[in-house]
């Protein structure tokens, strides 16, 4: 609600609503153009998705004429949940996604809360590393991280993707982390530390606990990336791995133009996402008020 | 050695950089070491050639006259629309009307979306001949375009793509920070009888900038350094006029199979990136500040 509206009634007394053009030209008229502005917009929004639904929908002789035809089924989604990469993939992307969320947020909860709350070279020098590390594209380093994966040992493992999605994370995190410790007073962790507590407590039993709500907002969002990502997953793993990002562009690229198997997958993957955005979006708007 | 304050702030930041040494520093330090040897993929000779594979990208004139331009006009043209759809977004569903929770939900689609996915879809919707675009236009007797194959509007449909993917990130962002703005400002000029636009122009964008700023410079530095999407919609085509410089790397690495001059086209690229970012943070910076 706009502080104009709300304030509508004391504000009649004063200075009368201005009516708008569309309000002179059709009263109610300014309302629909809304809706339709609103609706238009949605559907703008929701289009390739809905297509990708669709797409889904048709047996795989229609799925070239998606606009012509009336036949729809179910069966892409049976046939594609029998394909046991297809679970297994589901199973690999979740387990990637909701450990990398776990371990990328312990890891720059401290890294943020260290560039917030202490001056000096050290932050500064590390503020300045993250910033210069965050610029150097993804393809200067994927490469050499198949051979540093192949060398530790780790390649097409749960490890071998998910420490670099960690220090993937590392330097994006650190950055908002530090603007939510910003906006929490200090005062209180110097009163704990007057009051006997160490330098870990105070960090642990002051100041993590009021940066919970960014914590959650950073959370859905890094579990929404990590599900979705694409690049590393592509070039660190392989068939003992799979993963689910993969598992969809090779129904179109490998394996023929399956598109009616692409898209039933990619909706069955988008219903986990679609879950957690729908319970998640308010704790992210209000987390993200820095 | 050191003090108890400095080994609380080196242990707070051991372990993301522990994390960023191994999985970041070590990766692109090896390929900086490979881009002055002489490194091809299927022969890899390793001698030391100094700058051959720099002087040769520079002197690309593909990589001067068309990479680069289309790497700045992508990030500038990407940013600037996504952040006033996004701030749009954000500004209609700061707003109270009915079914506003569905609407937000459907807004934020592109964020649940993988966004190769979605890439693959759009250029679907885009084909010449199944296309779902040209059939419409063709419904509308307007002539369908064979999308892909010509340079304007391949780049057309990645920067659509592009824009589609992020506006919603934007307008969360920027959700988020017009909830946490002080309502007095507001509240004054409704009481002073500013129309909307004056309390948009000279309350709600200056309080703004400060998020404005940390999304524009985040999203500049993305946009720069896109692989994902333009490699799945166009792959660089048609005839290479489409390439960003992540893809000029990609290409000259793996389909050229020279691993050295791939790596030194993506040192040029973070060069020019790492510069960029430090002026548009200072400009911007400086932009935010003077509105306080």
């Amino acid at each position: 609600m706009t502080s104009s509206e709300r304030l509508a009634a004391p504000l009649d007394v004063v200075a009368p609503p201005r009516k708008g053009f569309f309000a002179a030209l059709a009263p109610g008229g300014g309302k629909m153009l809304f809706a339709l502005v609103v609706a238009g917009t949605a559907f703008l929004f929701a289009f390739p998705v809905l297509w990708l639904l669709l797409t889904a929908l048709r047996p795989a002789s229609g799925v070239f004429y998606v606009h012509r035809g009336t036949e729809f089924t179910l069966h892409n989604f049976v046939e594609v949940l029998q394909q046991e990469s297809v679970f297994h993939a589901f199973v690999n992307s979740f387990a990637i996604a909701t450990f990398a969320t776990i371990l990328s947020l312990g890891v720059t909860v401290t890294s943020g809360y260290m560039l917030s709350r202490f001056r000096g070279p050290v932050p500064s020098g590390w503020f300045a590393i993250i910033y210069v590390l965050r610029c150097v594209p993804y393809i200067s380093w994927v490469l050499p991280l198949f051979f540093v994966t192949r060398q530790l040992g780790i390649f097409d493992s749960y490890w071998g993707l998910l420490l670099p999605h960690v220090a993937v994370h590392v330097c994006f995190f650190s950055w908002i982390m530090k603007g939510f410790f910003d906006g929490i007073d200090p005062s209180m962790e110097y009163a704990a530390l007057i009051d006997g507590c160490t330098r870990w407590g105070a960090f642990f039993r002051v100041a993590m606990p009021a940066a919970v709500p960014g914590l959650t907002a950073l959370a859905i969002l890094c579990w929404l990336y990590t599900w979705n990502e694409f690049l590393f997953a592509l070039m660190l793993t392989s068939h003992k791995t799979p993963i689910l990002t993969v598992v969809m562009a090779q129904f179109v690229h490998e394996l023929g133009m399956e598109w009616h198997l692409m898209s039933a997958t990619a909706i069955l993957a988008l219903i986990p996402a679609l879950i957690v955005t729908i319970f998640g979006q308010k704790y992210v708007i209000k987390g993200l008020r820095v | 050695m050191f003090g108890e304050r400095q080994r609380f702030m080196l242990l707070l930041i051991a372990p993301a950089a522990a994390a960023l040494v191994f999985f970041q520093v070590v990766p692109i330090l090896t390929g900086a070491n490979a881009s002055f040897r002489d490194w091809s993929l299927h022969d890899p000779q390793m001698t030391w050639v100094g700058l051959k594979h720099y002087i040769y990208v520079l002197t690309d004139p593909g990589f001067v006259w068309t990479v680069m331009p289309n790497t700045i006009f992508f990030m500038v043209v990407s940013v600037a629309c996504s952040l006033v759809s996004g701030l749009a977004l954000a500004l209609l569903l700061n707003r109270n009307f009915p079914g506003r929770a569905v609407v937000q939900t459907i807004l934020l689609l592109p964020l649940m979306v993988a966004p190769v996915v979605a890439a693959i879809m759009i250029r679907w919707m885009f084909n010449d001949q199944f296309g779902i675009v040209n059939a419409v236009l063709e419904a509308f007797g307007l002539p369908g375009q064979p999308w892909l194959a010509q340079r304007a509007t391949a780049f057309s449909v990645i920067l659509i793509a592009d824009i589609w993917l992020w506006t919603p990130w934007f307008a969360l962002l920027l959700l988020a920070g017009l909830q946490s703005l002080p309502r007095e400002p507001f509240e004054a000029a409704a009481i002073d009888g500013a129309s909307r636009w004056r309390v948009f122009r000279y309350l709600t964008v200056p309080m703004l900038r400060p998020v404005m700023v940390v999304c524009i410079v985040i999203r500049a530095i993305d946009a720069f350094r896109t692989f994902d999407i333009v490699w799945t919609i166009s792959a660089g085509g048609p005839a290479r006029s489409t390439e960003l410089f992540s893809i000029y790397a990609y290409i000259e690495a793996f389909q050229a199979m020279n691993f050295a001059r791939g790596s030194a086209a993506a040192m040029i690229g973070a060069a020019v990136i790492v510069v960029l970012a430090i002026i548009i943070f200072r400009v911007l910076n400086r932009w935010s500040e003077v509105s306080k």
